[in-house]
């Protein structure tokens, strides 16, 4: 019951998905549809886990005290006002609430406020951040001692050079006596969409291939670590 | 607000670049804060994007009578219920109900990903790859070059990921310019990640300098 029955579910929703996929008629495609959208109101149900997991990870860190346990409270502070002003949108029909200027929902002003102002710029500046860090990381690991990371090396070099005005400004000054002058865009343009792109192929088909063998493992009840323990 | 909006972003901004110096208050607030608000802002979506129009509405319709909606709605009962199993994670001598919902998302999943897989990227990626050989005659010395770069290029990457046999002579000699390959294609992701991330950090750097000085010369 507590494994034999999600087996048998995963089985019947995965082949029936399968199959609807192959068959035209208008009965089966009505099938499938159906089953997306059941899939698409349980799937937003999945969230109470992860947000379960991080209260819970949190509230620990609260309870025992560990290092910087004081902004754990901080996170809770961000979720509880985002949720508050964004969830409860029945609350814009109080009267009292809209006269002193309240608004809920995705739409309110306040949200879309927290959203532009303290959000977006913080997501932009942490990955910014990672401008600096990469620049670090780089230093250490194109120590070109390597065929290999020399090759990376000069195409992250290529790339980067074509992909700003600058790039073709130092390359023409410094090449200017050569026949090669003018050529970092041009050999940005083909290094993507050549090497680079048969790199991609390549990992992309061995990635699909690997997604669907493990799909059929998975329908089959071979690979069943998603049941957990017990 | 609009002046206070920008000072409390440029706040927000300056207290995750301090972090370049060392890890400080400033930071861990901005830090918990964003995960805090990304967090709030997810669900806020989900259920405005998600429950709302998917299940909520339809059920409503459905007892109601009100809509196009017919009596149908009322079968939305049956994923809502089931998603509500993952309230179950909740309670420990529960928590196995929480497989139900998760082995149908992943049947589901396996079932779509199978035949949308071989479609989308087996079949069209190697279509991609073979196509420029039905144009051979249009094209040029240097595109026919590219054209056949490509194709050893895909099965000496190919190659270097398959280990059911083992590399040694022609199959690691293939395999390593696979390397060869993966490394320019590395090469690349990482040029355009750079490139990325400083045109973020520009894009910051401008609205400190423009937006938020701006406010105060």
């Amino acid at each position: 019951m507590t494994r034999q029955v999600p087996l048998v579910l995963c089985f019947l929703f995965g082949i029936v998905m399968i199959l609807t996929e192959f068959v035209p008629h208008s009965r089966s495609q009505g099938l499938y549809q159906g089953i997306v959208n059941w899939s698409l109101i349980i799937s937003p149900f999945a969230l109470v886990l992860a947000v379960a997991t991080l209260i819970q990870t949190h509230w620990t860190r609260i309870s025992r005290h560990t290092e910087h346990w004081q902004y754990s409270y901080v996170v809770f502070i961000g979720i509880i006002i985002m949720v508050l002003i964004g969830v409860p949108t029945f609350l814009n029909n109080v009267s009292f609430l809209s006269k002193i200027g309240l608004s809920f929902g995705p739409k309110s002003p306040i949200f879309e406020w927290l959203f532009n102002n303290v959000q977006v710029p913080m997501d932009a500046t942490m990955f910014s951040l990672l401008a600096f860090f990469i620049a670090s990381a780089a230093y250490r690991a194109f120590r070109a001692r390597t065929f290999e990371a020399t090759l990376l090396l000069i195409t992250a070099l290529i790339v980067m050079m074509g992909n700003v005005p600058i790039g073709d400004l130092i390359w023409n000054t410094v090449m200017a006596w050569t026949p090669w002058d003018d050529v970092t865009s041009t050999a940005r343009q083909w290094i993507l969409d050549n090497p680079n792109l048969s790199a991609r192929r390549g990992i992309i088909l061995g990635v699909s291939l690997g997604v669907i063998s493990q799909s059929i493992r998975i329908i089959l009840g071979i690979e069943r670590s998603y049941l957990g323990g017990d | 607000m609009e002046v206070f909006g920008i000072w409390v972003a440029a706040f927000l901004t300056f207290c995750i670049y301090s972090f370049l110096y060392r890890d400080n208050p400033f930071y861990r607030f901005a830090e918990h804060l964003f995960i805090g608000l990304a967090v709030g802002y997810g669900i806020v979506i989900t259920i405005h994007q998600g429950l709302i129009p998917l299940a909520w509405n339809p059920l409503w319709q459905a007892i109601t009578g009100e809509g196009e909606a017919s009596r149908w709605g009322l079968l939305n009962l049956i994923p809502i219920c089931i998603g509500l199993l993952f309230f179950a994670r909740l309670s420990r001598r529960h928590s196995w109900l929480i497989r139900y919902p998760l082995a149908i998302l992943i049947g589901v999943g396996s079932g779509i990903a199978i035949p949308n897989v071989l479609q989308a990227d087996i079949f069209a990626q190697t279509h991609g790859t073979l196509t420029p050989f039905s144009q051979i005659g249009r094209l040029s010395a240097f595109e026919i070059f590219g054209a056949i770069l490509m194709v050893i290029g895909v099965i000496c990457t190919l190659t270097y990921f398959f280990f059911s046999v083992e590399h040694q002579g022609a199959i690691a000699g293939i395999s390593k310019i696979g390397i060869a390959f993966l490394m320019i294609g590395f090469g690349s992701a990482f040029g355009n990640t750079v490139m990325g991330r400083v045109a973020l950090l520009i894009q910051r750097v401008d609205f400190l300098l423009n937006n938020w000085l701006g406010t105060l010369f």
